[in-house]
C-alpha cells in the first residue's frame, strides 16, 4: 500500500475533522480565488478606463515632441505606423496637436487643439461618447468644435455657441475662424477638462496651415494584443519614433495598478496563513491521537522518513482534495461575479480614484493565472503546515509511545 | 517687419499708433491673409480684431507671455515697454569712452513690487545723441534672455533716430524680428477714444 492510499484512508478515519479541514481549505481557496478575480476586475477596469478613453495602450510621438509639444515635432512616417496596426487589426488614432486662442464675446482662453479623425477616434476610444451635452465631431469637417469641460464653463459656452479661434499657424501667419460648439466632454482629466478643444483634422490643418503633419498616433487593441507585443510591433513598423506605452504616459495609474498588485498579494497571504494554520492544527491532532499507532509503527520498523513521508502524504491528499473542490467553487463565485458583479451602486455612483473613472457595478475577472496561482500555494502550503506534525510523530521514542494512555 | 524663426520667414507691413503710456493700436496692412487684423492696447489690457471673422476678442492674461504676430515680441512687450518708468529703479553703470563713442551704460533693475518678467534690463547708448545702441533683457536668473539691437539712425520724423531695431532672442540666435521704420509723426492730434474697439474694427 503506497503513502497515498494509506493517507487516504487515514483521513476518513475521523470524518468530522477531516471535514472541518477540507472546509477550510475549500472555502480559503475559494475565497483567495474569487477575490483575486475581483481585484485584477477592479484593476483591469481601472486600466481599461485609462487606456480606453483617450490615451490608448501605446502611443507614437516624434523623438523630442513630448518634451515642448511643438507643432514642428511630427512623425516621419505615420502611414507606416498606421499600416501595421491595421495588419494586427488594432485601430490607430492618428491626432494632430497645436495651441491657440479660443475666444466667446468677452470671454477668452488658451485651448490645446486637437485634430483628431472622428471616424478612427469612434473606432477604438470612448471619448467619442464621453459627452456632457451635445454630440461628438461628425465624419465630415464642418467647424464643429468639441470643448474639453471646465474650459467651455470658462467660456460660459453652450452647444450651438460661436467661438472665435485664433492661432499661430505653422507658416507663420495668423489662423483665425469661427467654429460651433457640438459638444462638450464630460471630465476626462484636468489637462483634458482645462485645454481641450478637438477638432476635425481637415479643420486642424486648413486653421494650422499644417500639411500632412501628424503628431501622435496613439493604438488601442482593447487588450486583445499584450502590451509588449504592440510595443514590438511598433518599434519595427517606427524605429526612430519615441514609442511610449500607457504606464509611461500615465505612471499615476501604473503606480495604482502595482499598489493593486501588491495588496492582492498581502489579501492571498492572509488568507493562505489561515488555511495552513486550519490543516497544520487537523494534521497536529491527527498525530496526537495516533500516537501509540507511530509508536507501534516504529517499534515494528518504521523509518522516520517513513513516518514523515506518510503524514505529509495525507496533508497532500487533503490539500489536493480542499483544492479541488474549492476551485469548483471559487470558479462558480468567480464566474457570477464576472456576470453579475457586485453592485456597488448603493454606496456611490460612479465613482473616480486618481482621476480615472469606476462604475459602480463591480465584476471579476477569470484568467488562468488567478485560478493556478491560489490553487498550487494552497497545496504546497498544506503540505509545509503538515510537517512539522510529521517531524513531531518521526521523533516519537516507540516505547513510551506506546505506553501512552 | 520681418520675423525669422528655424521653419518660416515672413514679413508684414503695419502701421502703429500709439498715446502716452496706455494707449496704442496696430495694424496689419499686407500680407493679403492678415490684412486688417489689428491690435489695440489700453493699459493692461489687449484686444485682437479679426477681419477674417469679424470679431474682436480680448486676450486672457494667460496669453501674455504667448509671441505677438508670430514675432519675437510678447503681448507682454506692447504692455510693460513703455511703463519702463514706472516698473524700473535706474542707476547710470557706465559712462565714458568706449570703442570711439562716448557711451552710457544703464542698469534697470525692477521695482520690489512691480509686476515684471525681467531681472535685470541694461541699456547702452550714445551720451550726446540720445541714441540707443541696444538693450539686453535679462531673466530673473540675471541670465541673457533675448538683445534688442538699434541700427540705421537716420532722420525719421525729423528727428534722428535709429530706423531699425532686431530683436534676438538668446536660446535661438539664428532666429530674430527685425523691425524696420519707414515713417514716424511725432505730436500728431489723436483724440482718446481713437483707441476704442470701433477704430479697431475698421
Amino acid at each position: 500500500m503506497n503513502s497515498l492510499q494509506y493517507g487516504w484512508r487515514n483521513l476518513w478515519r475521523n470524518t468530522r475533522r477531516t471535514g472541518i479541514t477540507l472546509a477550510a481549505v475549500c472555502l480559503s481557496t475559494a475565497i483567495l480565488m474569487a477575490s483575486y478575480g475581483l481585484m485584477d476586475g477592479l484593476m483591469q477596469h481601472a486600466v481599461s478606463n485609462a487606456t480606453n478613453l483617450v490615451v490608448g495602450e501605446v502611443q507614437v510621438h516624434a523623438q523630442g515632441y513630448l518634451a515642448d509639444h511643438s507643432i514642428y515635432k511630427a512623425l516621419n512616417e505615420p502611414d507606416l505606423i498606421l499600416e501595421a496596426a491595421k495588419q494586427k487589426n488594432v485601430v490607430a488614432a492618428p491626432r494632430r496637436y497645436g495651441y491657440g486662442l479660443v475666444a466667446v464675446g468677452t470671454k477668452s482662453a488658451g485651448a490645446r487643439f486637437w485634430g483628431v479623425e472622428p471616424a478612427s477616434e469612434r473606432a477604438t476610444f470612448d471619448l467619442a461618447q464621453h459627452l456632457q451635452e451635445g454630440r461628438f465631431l461628425s465624419e465630415t469637417a464642418r467647424r464643429g468644435v468639441v470643448l474639453g469641460q471646465k474650459l467651455a464653463r470658462s467660456l460660459q459656452a453652450q452647444i450651438g455657441s460661436e467661438i472665435v479661434v485664433v492661432v499661430q499657424a505653422a507658416d507663420g501667419s495668423l489662423g483665425n475662424d469661427l467654429y460651433t460648439v457640438t459638444g462638450i466632454l464630460k471630465a476626462a482629466g484636468d489637462s483634458i477638462d482645462r485645454n481641450a478643444a478637438l477638432i476635425h483634422a481637415e479643420d486642424f490643418v486648413e486653421l494650422f496651415v499644417s500639411g500632412d503633419r501628424i503628431h501622435e498616433v496613439a493604438l488601442n487593441s482593447r487588450g486583445m494584443v499584450p502590451l509588449d507585443k504592440l510595443t514590438e510591433l511598433l518599434s519595427i513598423a517606427a524605429p526612430e519614433e519615441e514609442i511610449k506605452s500607457w504606464r509611461q504616459l500615465m505612471p499615476e495609474v501604473s503606480d495604482m495598478v502595482n499598489l493593486f498588485d501588491a495588496f492582492i498579494w498581502i489579501f492571498g497571504l492572509i488568507f493562505l496563513l489561515a488555511a495552513g494554520m486550519g490543516v497544520m492544527n487537523t494534521m497536529l491532532m491527527a498525530t496526537y491521537e495516533r500516537i501509540r499507532e507511530f509508536g507501534i509503527l516504529k517499534a515494528l520498523g518504521a523509518t522516520p522518513w517513513g513516518i514523515i513521508r506518510d503524514v505529509a502524504a495525507e496533508a497532500l491528499v487533503l490539500a489536493a482534495l480542499g483544492t479541488v473542490l474549492g476551485t469548483i467553487l471559487g470558479l462558480a463565485g468567480s464566474y457570477y461575479l464576472q456576470q453579475v458583479g457586485l453592485d456597488l451602486s448603493i454606496f456611490a455612483g460612479t465613482y473616480s480614484v486618481g482621476g480615472v473613472a469606476f462604475d459602480p457595478i463591480w465584476r471579476a475577472t477569470i484568467s488562468p493565472k488567478m485560478v493556478l496561482i491560489p490553487a498550487v500555494l494552497m497545496l504546497i502550503i498544506g503540505v509545509v503546515a503538515s510537517l512539522y506534525p510529521a517531524v513531531l510523530a518521526a521523533r516519537l521514542d516507540p516505547v513510551k509511545a506506546i505506553h501512552r494512555p | 517687419m520681418t520675423v525669422t524663426t528655424t521653419h518660416w520667414k515672413r514679413s508684414l507691413s503695419l502701421e502703429m499708433w500709439s498715446k502716452g503710456k496706455e494707449k496704442s493700436l496696430f495694424r496689419i496692412l499686407a500680407p493679403k491673409k492678415e490684412k486688417g487684423t489689428a491690435t489695440l492696447r489700453s493699459g493692461n489690457d489687449i484686444w485682437n480684431y479679426l477681419p477674417k471673422v469679424k470679431r474682436v476678442i480680448k486676450l486672457p492674461s494667460s496669453m501674455m507671455a504667448a509671441s505677438w504676430m508670430g514675432s519675437h515680441f510678447t503681448n507682454d512687450d506692447l504692455v510693460k515697454e513703455s511703463r519702463m518708468a514706472d516698473d524700473y529703479t535706474f542707476k547710470i553703470t557706465f559712462s565714458g569712452e568706449m570703442e570711439g563713442q562716448e557711451i552710457v551704460e544703464v542698469t534697470c533693475y525692477p521695482k520690489p513690487d512691480a509686476a515684471v518678467v525681467w531681472g535685470k534690463v541694461l541699456v547702452r547708448a550714445l551720451r550726446r545723441e540720445y541714441l540707443p545702441l541696444f538693450i539686453k533683457y535679462y531673466d530673473e536668473d540675471l541670465r541673457l534672455a533675448r538683445t534688442m539691437t538699434f541700427s540705421q539712425v537716420s532722420q525719421l520724423g525729423g528727428r534722428l533716430l535709429p530706423a531699425v531695431v532686431t530683436m534676438v532672442p538668446e536660446d535661438k540666435p539664428e532666429e530674430s524680428t527685425v523691425i524696420h521704420y519707414q515713417k514716424l509723426d511725432f505730436d500728431i492730434d489723436l483724440k482718446d477714444d481713437f483707441f476704442s474697439l470701433r477704430t479697431l474694427q475698421k
